[in-house]
């Protein structure tokens, strides 16, 4: 689910953003197709009330497990509930869970790898060694137990969820620090006097955006996985907030005759994070230039 | 002419990381015993192959390394010893240009940043003024207005250290220090950058430690020049004298190479008795 | 040599002490503990009777009394009760670690072989329909998660086949056949992800070797293409493979939890889980120990064997 990444870096070419965009749209015809698929998604998931041909929430004691049909085109569930509207508003959970994770960790994780990267020392040693502690615990492992400790709802799954990314954006920070610190425009900014703060912020941080921004999306998809497991685990957002790691639990009991209950969840899980994987691996690749096409 | 910048008995030493514990200790001595001054309006040549410790002297006397002996008077002033603010206000009248022009100037920032910065953290120019006075310094080293807003790898080796000039000169510095500043680029264009220098010397009375390995070029840039090898100043002197009479074993070695066409061969036969002098 | 080991058993060790102290404060913050979760399935047990049981599980000493007690307990080779069943936690995680580990060295055997083996393919038949499908199975490998995966090959066998795994345990020596009934999905799920991974990388390395040098000179004493690749395909396969087993890892271990539960298998995963479900601190305790510490082990052992397989980080002198 998790797994730690290179970043490669590459110092900015000379042509614009219309010509960047031009040569990833040749090259990695991939990484557009998903980005067409995430497009779909984040569509769905933010228009969700108006998508959802029916309340996710709505119990219809009348339609109680009708396989998929014209009138439901998923089928519903054991509450009657329309799992099509569900698998929508899923979307929404999912994705919102998602970029609040990523956003906080992302934040947190690269502030605390640029002081350590840059003042080293005893914070820096510390702060390597937590991280190490975090990233030796298996996720599952690391995730139950926080949401264990804190119980199912969703700020307690983005909190379990981006204490298990914090170590991964802490690293690359770090080590883009690190580089960067070497640079000879650093060593200019500092014979010219300027001070350590205004270095990291002019000088540091906008020369590793890149890599960051790589990193967050392959880590994307790890978070999307991350948080069904904890649904399906029922230590992610409480029912009856539909998720799709939670309806995939709650159809295992039907599973000889309402089939349909996991199988357009984990059609749409899958979709979902295969989209974002391709798109993380066509920036990866597409900003490495050791690459042998 | 007073002496603006006295360097004294400066040394160096990097300890070497040693792979196990059986290993013994070793130092590297970049700079040991490094000592010269630079006066006002005047060129002072440092030159020396790879490894002799030119780069590092002048990163010494900046305090971008710490020394790890001696000391550097600048105007008078307590260069390594100074506080945080003395230290600040000693960076404004001392400039360095480095030897990779693009590589000096931050990819993701504008000209007009990248040379208004020493303005905006010295606080000499604030708001409208900063623009004005860069392009005022733009136009000084040859650039044009339009540069402003540009980003630095749009342009060629020369014009960037152009750019990189008007960022040293942002402040008005009495000392600037060019590190290999022509190095990298074409001899046609090393030719401009340097009578550049010049022309900023003679109108604005800087004083210059030029630092280069190739001779020919410091020899048309220095009054006097000091050779450096292996961390040690081995000769001193008006340029003329050292260059026209040399009478260090090492610079005599240097210059017949240099004639030759091919100074980096110094390092055969010539040599073998020098290193033990 | 020796000194690395050392280095790395240190760092892993602090590792370890740090995991434990969170893993140990954490679970004390959970609310409800064990004995209310008890009662719960209990009834007239009076209020009493309850401050009885947790003044004996030393639940009301104050976590750092519990901590110390917990630590002194360890060098004595005691590593705490369970609070449910009294036994000692070590006993109990003993019993399950095997089943644990059995799966998870099945998985990996799988995916090596069905990974190496597609990526020669790949790699041979490049550029053919059979060289896209594996790609594209490979992406699709690695992004669906593991238990999702087993649920789908539920339901198709449960409503093609109608047929669906044993839910009662026997170990592989008991009944073979059962035992693969009933763990067989659950090792292909945690195969698959692996899978994909190593037959990209093979097949990557494998183009890369390909071209080499040493390549010529076997098609040069007339050797066929196959040949080429049959004497690559290990020897360039070694590092990556490790490489993906040590990326992966976290989330394979990670995997026996939801999967073991899933299909009642009694492994470590199951126990880990149903011990956080019943607030059983000892034995939480324990399994994140063996998880943290089959994690430190493993990356110890593959760095060990990069340098075993490349002698030239080993002369080098290993440092990070």
């Amino acid at each position: 689910m998790t797994s730690t990444v290179t970043i490669v870096t590459t110092p900015p070419r000379g042509d614009g953003r219309m010509a960047s965009i031009r040569r990833f749209v040749k090259t990695e015809p991939i990484g557009v197709v998903s980005i067409v698929v995430i497009a779909f998604v984040v569509f769905v998931a933010v228009f969700a009330p108006l998508l959802a041909p029916y309340d996710p929430l709505a119990q219809n004691r009348a339609d109680i497990l009708v396989p998929p049909s014209a009138q439901y085109w998923m089928g519903t569930d054991w509450l009657g509930r329309d799992v099509l509207s569900r698998i929508i508003f899923g979307a929404q959970t999912s994705l919102v869970i998602a970029v609040a994770t990523t956003v906080i960790a992302g934040v947190i994780g690269v502030t605390v790898g640029v002081i350590s990267g840059y003042a080293g020392g005893f914070f820096d040693l510390a702060v390597q060694r937590i991280a190490d502690a975090i990233e030796s615990v298996p996720p599952i492992v690391l995730l139950l137990l926080i949401a264990a400790i804190m119980g199912p709802s969703i700020p307690n799954t983005v909190f379990a969820l981006m204490i298990m990314l914090l170590p991964s954006f802490n690293r690359v920070a770090r080590g883009e620090v690190l580089r960067i610190k070497r640079e000879p425009f650093v060593e200019a900014a500092v014979a010219t006097g300027v001070g350590p703060a205004r270095i990291v912020v002019r000088h540091v941080l906008p020369n590793m955006m890149g890599p960051i921004l790589t990193l967050a999306t392959l880590r994307f998809a790890g978070v999307i996985i991350a948080e069904s497991a904890l649904s399906f685990l029922g230590l992610g957002p409480p029912p009856p907030t539909p998720s799709w790691g939670g309806m995939l639990s709650s159809g295992v009991q039907y599973i000889d005759f309402a089939p349909w209950l996991i199988v357009f969840p984990a059609i749409a899980l899958s979709v979902a994070v295969l989209a974002f994987n391709l798109l993380g691996d066509s920036l990866r690749d597409f900003l490495d230039p050791k690459l042998v096409r | 002419m007073s002496a603006l910048l006295v360097a004294d008995h400066l040394v160096k030493h990097y300890p070497l990381r040693r792979r196990s514990l059986r290993e013994p200790r070793r130092t590297v001595h970049a700079v040991n015993d490094v000592s010269f001054s630079v006066d006002r309006g005047r060129t002072l040549g440092i030159v020396g192959e790879s490894g002799s410790g030119k780069s590092t002297t002048a990163r010494l006397i900046l305090r971008m390394v710490d020394a790890t002996s001696g000391s550097v008077r600048f105007d008078g002033q307590d260069v390594l010893s100074a506080g945080r603010s003395e230290m600040k206000a000693l960076r404004q009248r001392m400039q360095m240009i480095f030897q990779d022009p693009r590589g000096s100037l931050n990819p993701r920032m504008r000209v007009g940043d990248v040379v208004g910065e020493p303005l905006v953290v010295h606080r000499r120019a604030s708001g409208v003024a900063v623009r004005s006075r860069v392009i005022e310094l733009l136009e000084m080293v040859g650039m044009s207005a339009g540069d402003v807003d540009k980003f630095a790898h749009q342009f060629s080796g020369g014009q960037a250290q152009r750019i990189a000039i008007a960022r040293a000169l942002a402040t008005d510095p009495e000392l600037v220090i060019c590190d290999e500043a022509v190095s990298a680029l074409d001899v046609s264009v090393q030719a401009q950058i340097l009578n550049l220098l010049r022309r900023l010397q003679t109108e604005f009375g800087l004083s210059y430690l030029f630092i280069s390995h190739d001779l020919n070029v410091v020899r048309y840039m220095s009054d006097d020049t000091m050779v450096m090898y292996l961390g040690e100043v081995v000769e001193t002197g008006p340029t003329e004298q050292v260059f026209g009479a040399p009478t260090h074993p090492y610079t005599q070695a240097l210059l017949a190479s240099a004639a030759r066409g091919d100074w980096r061969s110094a390092r055969t036969a010539d040599l073998a008795g020098v290193a033990e002098s | 040599m020796t000194l690395y080991i050392l280095k790395r058993v240190v760092s892993g060790a602090v590792c370890l002490a740090l995991v434990t102290v969170f893993v140990f404060v954490a679970m004390r913050f959970v609310p409800g503990d064990v004995v209310s979760v008890q009662l719960q399935n209990a009834t007239g047990v009076s209020e009493e009777q309850a401050e009885l049981l947790r003044e004996q599980f030393g639940l009301n000493d104050p976590v750092y009394v519990q901590f110390f007690d917990w630590v002194g307990g360890v060098f004595r080779g005691d590593l705490g009760a369970s609070f449910w069943s009294g036994e000692p936690a070590v006993d109990i995680l003993a019993e399950r670690v095997p089943i644990t580990l059995q799966i998870g060295a099945f998985a990996l055997v799988l995916a090596i072989v069905a990974g190496v083996g597609l990526g020669v393919i790949a790699a041979r038949l490049r550029g053919t329909w059979v060289d896209g499908a594996t790609r594209v199975g490979a992406v699709v490998g690695l992004s669906v998660p593991h238990y999702v995966i087993a649920l789908l090959i539920l339901v198709t066998l449960s409503n093609v086949f109608r047929w669906s795994p044993p839910l009662i345990f026997s170990s592989i020596g008991e009944d073979p056949v059962q035992y693969f009934q009933q763990a067989g999905i659950p090792i292909i799920a945690l195969a698959l992800m692996t899978t994909a991974g190593i037959a990209r990388m093979t097949r990557s390395s494998m183009l890369e070797a390909i071209s080499a040098d040493s390549v010529r000179a076997v098609r040069a004493r007339g050797g066929g293409e196959w040949d080429v690749i049959g004497v690559h395909a290990l020897r360039n396969s070694g590092i990556p493979i490790l490489t993906l087993v040590g990326l992966e890892l976290g989330a394979v271990l990670g995997g026996t939890v939801i999967l073991e539960t899933l299909f009642a298998i009694p492994g470590v995963g199951s126990l880990t889980y149903e011990a956080v479900a019943s607030r059983d601190y000892p034995l939480v305790v324990v399994c994140t120990i063996f998880y943290c510490v089959m994690y430190l082990v493993v990356t110890i052992v593959i760095d060990l064997a990069y340098a075993w397989i490349d002698p030239r980080i080993r002369t080098a002198g290993v440092g990070r």
